[in-house]
């Protein structure tokens, strides 16, 4: 094979016959069996997928409106993209844009479906909910204890129903991943990295059972299941402890507590 | 929000199918309870919480067919709440359990009873002026 111009033009400027040329390029080398060829379809591949994020971006605007993560979609967006880049076969003569769009829209509603996000959040509770969050923080602060509902209601000029709205849907979507951008990869040693102490589970009759399925959560949800219901602090001084807000405090801890229930009674029904 | 119920309790009854699929509407009332009488979101959160735990381990225990009862009764600051269905069992949940010990962090009190009719009872108990809704360490 002969070696191709590889480098990524500056700037991101959009240059088709060039993005064109890398993925003939790729299509290629990807049937080879040659190592050296498979780690330059590698690099290929790595340069290809920046120079399509913009695709990737457009697609996930459609889906901004119903409450998931910019980035989560992104994120999901980018293996749709990553899909596409690895099957598209130029000879075909479509367009790579044409050809990848369903298959990255596909993983995004796949995502969607995934997590049970049937019904779309109207955009005046996520606005809700983002400003709950901000107005809750500021009350702390000022209060030095977690505000209540009609707190909330006066610092927002809304109606109390406005707010319990906002909250309940803010924990409803517990099942949403909320760990992206977190690092929740476990460390070498559980017990070294925090969340759990056989001292604090001893008064728990089935800690057999409760043991393994606090090892399998991530290290945040263990952490925050352990400070909650081990050591009884309240939420909003856990959220102090972890830097994150009540909120998200709150919902951590439900969807812990989903999965634990679940391990719970899976184990028993054995 | 009008203050209809100062001074006198109010109780609300809530009848859903033994089916975790009907549970978020006692969770809703819950928090809407909790919201009127003035406390403090984490402490709604807690609640909500308590009775999701609750109503898990009453339908876990319950026939397929039974009704569980829900019911709130709340005077000033405090908030009962009662999640009751038959019990296949007939015993109550260990107060060892993993459910006993979430349940006994996020409320005052909790306590279980099986009825000579085998009615398993859940009774939870919360205070809007408990210390926890206040944040010591901020």
């Amino acid at each position: 094979m002969t070696e191709p111009t590889m480098s990524v033009p500056v700037g991101g400027i959009r240059d088709r016959a060039y993005e064109r040329e890398l993925l003939v390029h790729l299509a290629k080398l990807r049937v080879s069996d040659d190592p050296e060829d498979q780690r330059q379809a590698a690099k290929l591949r790595a340069d290809l997928i920046p120079l399509h994020i913009p695709l990737v971006e457009h697609l996930v605007r459609r889906f901004l409106d119903r409450g998931e993560p910019h980035d989560d979609l992104l994120q999901v967006g980018t293996i749709g993209l990553i899909n596409a880049i690895d099957r598209f076969d130029p000879d075909r003569g479509v367009e790579f844009s044409t050809y990848a769009t369903p298959t990255i829209v596909g993983e995004i509603k796949r995502h969607f479906r995934d997590k049970g996000w049937a019904v779309r959040v109207p955009r005046r509770l996520q606005e809700m909910r983002a400003a709950l969050s901000k107005a809750t923080e500021t009350l702390s602060h000022d209060l030095g204890r977690a505000p209540t509902v009609a707190e909330l209601a006066r610092k927002l000029e809304v109606s109390e129903d406005d707010v319990l709205e906002g909250l309940e849907s803010a924990s409803a979507y517990a099942t949403i991943s909320l760990d992206a951008g977190f690092d929740d990869t476990e460390s070498a040693s559980i017990t070294d990295s925090l969340g759990f102490d056989d001292e604090a589970l001893a008064l728990v009759e089935d800690r057999a059972t409760l043991r393994p399925l606090l090892e399998a959560l991530p290290e945040r949800e263990r952490r925050i299941v352990m400070l909650r219901f081990f050591h009884n602090l309240t939420q909003s001084q856990i959220a102090d402890e972890i830097g994150v807000s009540q909120m998200h405090v709150s919902r951590l801890l439900t969807r812990a507590l989903v999965k634990l229930r679940k391990g719970m009674s899976e184990a028993h029904a054995d | 929000m009008p203050d209809h119920h100062e001074g006198d309790a109010a109780r609300i009854q809530l009848r859903i199918p033994s089916s975790t699929a009907y549970v978020s509407l006692v969770r809703t009332a819950a928090a809407a309870i909790a919201a009127r009488l003035d406390y403090s979101i984490d402490r709604i959160d807690d609640l909500r919480l308590a009775v999701d735990e609750a109503c898990a381990l009453v339908i876990a225990d319950a026939a397929d067919d039974a009704v569980i009862v829900c019911e709130f009764v709340s005077a000033s600051t405090q908030l009962e709440v009662e999640i009751a269905g038959a019990s296949r069992s007939g015993s109550p949940p260990s107060s060892g359990s993993f459910a006993w010990t979430v349940l006994s962090a996020l409320v005052d009190s909790v306590s279980a009873t099986v009825t000579n009719e085998r009615n398993l009872i859940i009774r939870l108990s919360m205070n809007s002026t408990n210390a926890a809704s206040t944040n010591e360490f901020a």
